[in-house]
C-alpha cells in the first residue's frame, strides 16, 4: 500500500482539517460535507460548510446519528449542479453512498468522497444520555483497540480501514494515527482521489508497510471476531421459531427501515396494501395455526426487509442503534448479507460491481435448483 | 367473489378421466364462495366442447372462468377466443392445468386428485383479482426505411417497391452498389458485375416508391414496430422519417491484415487485399508498384480466420476469382494459391475450382504462411508436412475474412438489436426467424447477419422483403400484447434498473418526475422490469403481485 504520509504538529485533527482546507483552496471544492456537534450537545448532525467553519467541525465523532450517506444523497439526489463538495465520512457511510449512487438515489459526480479508520462507534443511547462520559470513553476507546464500549457491530466490522485486501472504493482514504511517528497517511484510490492529492501537493509513492501490517494483523482479528459472532447469532435465528423468537419484542415502529442509508423504496410495502389480507384470510390462518399474533407482521416486516437490504447492507449500525427494544437487528442483518452477498459475489458499495438484481448470470443460484 | 365465476373441468379423453377423480373435483369446485356453475366435459377444446362451453357461459351469465385441462401453452388462447364470442372479458379466465403438472406424472390416482383440486382452487382463487383487459389498436405506417444500399440493401427495396410500398433507401456514400462495385467479375460464372449492378440501381432510380438518399446516415432512431420515427443526416441536412419497418443491410467490412503481421501488410511492397486486387483489376492493368507486369503472383487464403474465430465461406471462391482475373488478363503470369481447407459448398463451386486448376493455377495447402521482405521482392514461407518451404513471388493478394462494418456498434445502439460475438447482427433465430431481431420491426439482411456471398444475400433480402409484406399489411391495424408492465409513480426511486434490463426499448425516463415509464406499446409483457425493480414498484398486468400470491397461497393452504 502506498500513499503521501503527512506529519502533524498538533495531532492529527488538526492535520485533517488542514489537508481538507487545502482541498477546498487547491482544488476548486465549494463546500464540505461534515459531521458537527449539535446545538444541545447530546449527537452530531452533518452539516454543508465552507472552510471558515472547519474549526468547529468533529473529523471522528464517537457515535453516527445520521449515515453519511443520507446526508450526501438529500443533497446530490434531485438534479445535476455545478458545485463540488468534499465529504468525510467512516468507511461503512462511504460505502452506502457508492452503494446509493449505483441506484441513482446520489450522485457522486460532484463529490470528492473521503474515508477514514473508523476505530468504531459509540452506542448512540448511551452519549444521549451521558455525552460527556461517552465522549471521555470513546477517547479511550479509540485508542485501544477492541474497546467492549464500542458497538458489537462495529467489533466486528472488518472493512474498517482501506488496504490492499480490504478496500474502501472512497476517493481518498485518511489513514489515522497507526502508522510511525502518529503520521496520517493519505490513500488515493481513483483518479479523483489521485488528482487532488496531486493539487494539495500530497505524495502517492510512500510506502505505508507498517501501517498496512498492523491493519492487517486487526482485519484478521475481526474476521476471527464475526465468524464467532455468527455462530453464536446463528443459534438465534435458525428455523421460523428461534427467528420468531429473536424478532418477538419488535413493536413494529419500523425505526430501522427510516434510519437505513439504503432502505431505498419511496414508500415501504409494508406500508402498502399488498400486506393487508381480508378478515377471513386472518381468521383462516389463526384456525390453522391455533393462534396467531396481531399486528402480524412483524416477522414478515423483518425477514422482508433483510430480503430486500441483505444484498446492499454495509453493516453501518444505524437500525440497531435506534431500536428501542433492544433488537440485535444490525449484527443479524449484517451476518445474514454476508451470506447473500457470498452467493452473488457481489460487495456492496465497491465502485464497478454492478448490483445484481441487474446482471443476469446463467451460473448463479444453481444450488438452488432442483 | 365478485361476479358469477364458471369452472370447467376438461377429461381430455382418457388423459385426465383416467388418472384424476374428475367428478371430486367438481364436487369441490361447486362448494366454493362465488361459483355460481361446474361441469365437466370429454374434450373442451373440440368443436363440440367450444359450443359447450359458449353456451354455457351465455345461459348461466358467467363473468369469470376457470378451465382446469391441459397447459395454458396448449389451448389458453382456443378458450380465450370462446371467452370473446360469449362476451366474457377473455382475461377474467384463468387455466389449471391438471393434465401436465397432475395426471401425466402423479402415479396416485389420489394424490393426483388431491393436487388437482388444490390447482383448480388456486385458479379460482386467482381469477377472483382478475381485471378486464381492453383490446389495444394501433394504427401503423406500412412504409419501410432500409440503411445500405449495396446489392442486399437495392434487392430488398425493389422487391418492397413492386408491392407498392414506399421505401426510403438510407446510403452512406455517395452512389449506390456498395462493395460489389469494386467487383470486375462475380463468381461462379465469371460474368461482368456491371451489367447485373446497373440494371438494379437504374430500377432504383426509375422507381418512384423508392427515395434514395446517399451520403447520408441514420442519426437517432425513436418508435417501435409500425410507428418508427428515423433521423436521416445528409451532409448535415437532417430529416425525420417516419416508417413501420427497418432493414438493416449495412453489409461487412474486410479483416485488416495490419492486425496479422505475419502476412507483411504494410512493410513489403506489393501485397494487395483483396479488394485492393479488385481496384487494381477492375482499372484493367494488373501492375505492382514498380508498375511492371508480375510475373508470379501469390494468394493466400485465411487472412484473419484466426483472429476473428470463423470462416467466412467466400474468401476460397473469391481467390479463386483473383487467380481467373490474372490468367485472363496475363496468361503467362505464374499463380499460387495458398490455402488450408477449400471452403466450395454448393452446386458449380467445385467445378469453378477445378476448371481454375486446369487454367495452370497451382494450389498449395499449407498448414501456414508467412510474407517478409527480400531483396527480390516479397519472399512467402509456407509450412505442410514436409517442413518449410520458400520462394520469391512478385506479387501477393491477401484474401481477407469478412468482418462486421465498423459502426456495428453505433447502429445496434441505435436500432437496440444484438450483435453475437463476431461483432455481425444476431437474429433473432438462427434457423426460425434468421433475418428477425429482437426488436420487433427491425430486421437485418446480407452480409449485416454475417459473411454471405452475393446469391445468399439476395435471398434474405428476398426473405426480409416476404416478412414485412406480411406482417405490415397497410389498413390492418397492430394488436400490441394488453399484459404489459406498468411503474408506480408512487414507488418508484428513479434508479433505472429497469432500463438496463429491458431487452425491448420499452421503457424511459421521466427525468422531471424522477420516474421510469413503460410504453405500453412496444412493452410485451416479460416481466424482467418486475424482478429487477428493487422497490417493488414495477407489475405486469394479470401477473401482478396479489394475483400471484393469492394462487399461491391456495396451493399452499
Amino acid at each position: 500500500m502506498k500513499g503521501g504520509i503527512l506529519n502533524p504538529d498538533n495531532g492529527f485533527e488538526a492535520a485533517v482539517k488542514n489537508f481538507l482546507k487545502d482541498v477546498m483552496e487547491k482544488a476548486d471544492i465549494d463546500a464540505l460535507l461534515l459531521p458537527f456537534k449539535n446545538a444541545v450537545g447530546d449527537s452530531f448532525e452533518w452539516r454543508l460548510v465552507t472552510a471558515d467553519k472547519l474549526a468547529e467541525a468533529s473529523v471522528v465523532p464517537p457515535v453516527i446519528a445520521v449515515n453519511g450517506a443520507r446526508a450526501l444523497s438529500s443533497i446530490t439526489r434531485s438534479g445535476k449542479s455545478a458545485m463540488k463538495i468534499a465529504a468525510l465520512m467512516r468507511p461503512c457511510e462511504a460505502r452506502a453512498a457508492i452503494e446509493l449512487s449505483k441506484l441513482n438515489q446520489c450522485d457522486l459526480e460532484p463529490v470528492v468522497l473521503i474515508s477514514m479508520d473508523c476505530p468504531g462507534a459509540m452506542p448512540l443511547q448511551d452519549y444521549i444520555a451521558d455525552p460527556e462520559k461517552v465522549e471521555k470513553e470513546f477517547e479511550h476507546a479509540a485508542r485501544e483497540w477492541n474497546n467492549e464500549l464500542i458497538r458489537p457491530i462495529c467489533r466486528m466490522c472488518d472493512i474498517f480501514t482501506c488496504t490492499e485486501s480490504t478496500w474502501c472504493d472512497a476517493d481518498i482514504h485518511v489513514a489515522l494515527p497507526e502508522t510511525e511517528n502518529n503520521a496520517v497517511a493519505f490513500i488515493s484510490n481513483t483518479d479523483k482521489g489521485r488528482e487532488v492529492l496531486e493539487k494539495v501537493g500530497i505524495g502517492r509513492e510512500e510506502e505505508l508497510g507498517d501501517w498496512q501490517k498492523k491493519m492487517n494483523a486487526r482485519i484478521e482479528e475481526r474476521k476471527a471476531a464475526r465468524k464467532k459472532a455468527r455462530e453464536e447469532l446463528k443459534q438465534h435465528v435458525t428455523g421460523l421459531n428461534s427467528l420468531s423468537d429473536t424478532f418477538g419484542s419488535c413493536i413494529n415502529c419500523q425505526v430501522c427501515r427510516s434510519v437505513c442509508p439504503v432502505c431505498y423504496c419511496r414508500q415501504c410495502l409494508f406500508n402498502s396494501v399488498k400486506v393487508h389480507y381480508a378478515p377471513d384470510d386472518y381468521l383462516l390462518q389463526a384456525e390453522s395455526k391455533g393462534t396467531m399474533k396481531f399486528t402480524p407482521d412483524t416477522l414478515l416486516f423483518q425477514t422482508g426487509r433483510m430480503t430486500h437490504m441483505s444484498v446492499s447492507c454495509v453493516g453501518c449500525g444505524a437500525c440497531e442503534d435506534c431500536c428501542p427494544m433492544d433488537i440485535k437487528v444490525a449484527q443479524i442483518f449484517s451476518i445474514a448479507a454476508d451470506e447473500t452477498q457470498k452467493l452473488f459475489d457481489y460487495i456492496p458499495g465497491k465502485r464497478d460491481a454492478p448490483p445484481p438484481l441487474r446482471v443476469y448470470n446463467e451460473q448463479e443460484l444453481k444450488e438452488y435448483e432442483t | 367473489m365478485k361476479g358469477k365465476i364458471g369452472v370447467f373441468i376438461c377429461e381430455c379423453g382418457p388423459n385426465i378421466a383416467e388418472k384424476v377423480d374428475v367428478d371430486k373435483i367438481v364436487d369441490e369446485a361447486a362448494a366454493l364462495p362465488g361459483v355460481a356453475f361446474v361441469a365437466k366435459h370429454k374434450l373442451l377444446c373440440s368443436e363440440d366442447g367450444k359450443k359447450f362451453l359458449k353456451e354455457q357461459i351465455e345461459e348461466h351469465g358467467l363473468t369469470r372462468l376457470v378451465i382446469a385441462a391441459c397447459s395454458p401453452k396448449a389451448h389458453e388462447s382456443t378458450f380465450m377466443k370462446v371467452c370473446e364470442e360469449a362476451k366474457c372479458n377473455s382475461h377474467l379466465f384463468q387455466m389449471a392445468n391438471i393434465r401436465e403438472h397432475c395426471a401425466w406424472i402423479v402415479e396416485n390416482k389420489e394424490a393426483a386428485t388431491e393436487k388437482a383440486i388444490r390447482y383448480v382452487k388456486a385458479a379460482w382463487r386467482r381469477v377472483g383479482y382478475h381485471e378486464p383487459l381492453a383490446k389495444k389498436e394501433i394504427a401503423v405506417n406500412p412504409d419501410v426505411l432500409v440503411i445500405g444500399g449495396g446489392i442486399t440493401g437495392i434487392e430488398a427495396s425493389l422487391l418492397l417497391a413492386h408491392a407498392d410500398r414506399k421505401v426510403y433507401l438510407i446510403e452512406k456514400s455517395d452512389a449506390l452498389g456498395g462493395k460489389v462495385n469494386e467487383f470486375e467479375k462475380i463468381f461462379k460464372n465469371m460474368e461482368n458485375t456491371a451489367d447485373m449492378l446497373a440494371g438494379k440501381i437504374s430500377d432504383v432510380e426509375k422507381n418512384s416508391a423508392i427515395e434514395v438518399f446517399t451520403n447520408s446516415s441514420i442519426e437517432e432512431v425513436v418508435g417501435f414496430l409500425g410507428n418508427f420515427t428515423v433521423t436521416v443526416n445528409k451532409k448535415g441536412e437532417r430529416t425525420e422519417i417516419r416508417t413501420g419497418t427497418i432493414v438493416v443491410a449495412t453489409g461487412y467490412d474486410s479483416f485488416d491484415p495490419l492486425k496479422a503481421p505475419k502476412y507483411g501488410y504494410g512493410k513489403v511492397d506489393n501485397i494487395y487485399t483483396g479488394r485492393e486486387f479488385e481496384v487494381l483489376n477492375k482499372s484493367g492493368k494488373i501492375v505492382g508498384k514498380d508498375g511492371k507486369t508480375p510475373q508470379s503472383v501469390a494468394i493466400i487464403n485465411c487472412v484473419g480466420r484466426e483472429e476473428m474465430g470463423y470462416c467466412s465461406g467466400v474468401c476460397c471462391l473469391s481467390s479463386i476469382k483473383f487467380a481467373r482475373y490474372i490468367k485472363e488478363k496475363l496468361p503467362e503470369t505464374e499463380v499460387v494459391n495458398f490455402y488450408r481447407e477449400m471452403t466450395l459448398p454448393d452446386k458449380g463451386y467445385q467445378k469453378f475450382f477445378e476448371d481454375t486448376q486446369e487454367k495452370g493455377v497451382n494450389f498449395i495447402r499449407v498448414k501456414s504462411v508467412t510474407v517478409d521482405n527480400s531483396d527480390k521482392g516479397p519472399m512467402i514461407t509456407w509450412q505442410n508436412d514436409n517442413g518449410d518451404e520458400h520462394r520469391n513471388v512478385d506479387m501477393v493478394i491477401l484474401s481477407a475474412a469478412m468482418t462486421a462494418v465498423n459502426d456495428a456498434e453505433t447502429i445496434a445502439d441505435m436500432l437496440k438489436i444484438s450483435r453475437d460475438e463476431t461483432g455481425f447482427f444476431l437474429e433473432e433465430h438462427q434457423k426460425l426467424a434468421p433475418v428477425s431481431t429482437a426488436t420487433e420491426g427491425v430486421f437485418i439482411a446480407g452480409c449485416a447477419q454475417g459473411p454471405k456471398n452475393i446469391k445468399e444475400s439476395l435471398v434474405q433480402a428476398g426473405a426480409v422483403a416476404g416478412r414485412i409484406l406480411s406482417l405490415l399489411i397497410p389498413g390492418k391495424k397492430l394488436e400490441p400484447e394488453v399484459r404489459t408492465s406498468y411503474i408506480s409513480e408512487a414507488y418508484c426511486i428513479g434508479c433505472r434498473m429497469c432500463l438496463e434490463v429491458c431487452n425491448y426499448g420499452a421503457i424511459c425516463f421521466d427525468a422531471l418526475k424522477h420516474v421510469s415509464v413503460v410504453n405500453e406499446i412496444i412493452c410485451r409483457g416479460c416481466g424482467n422490469c418486475v424482478g429487477s425493480c428493487p422497490s417493488g414498484a414495477v407489475q405486469t398486468k394479470q401477473f401482478k403481485d396479489i394475483q400471484i400470491h393469492q394462487e399461491v397461497v391456495e396451493v399452499l393452504r
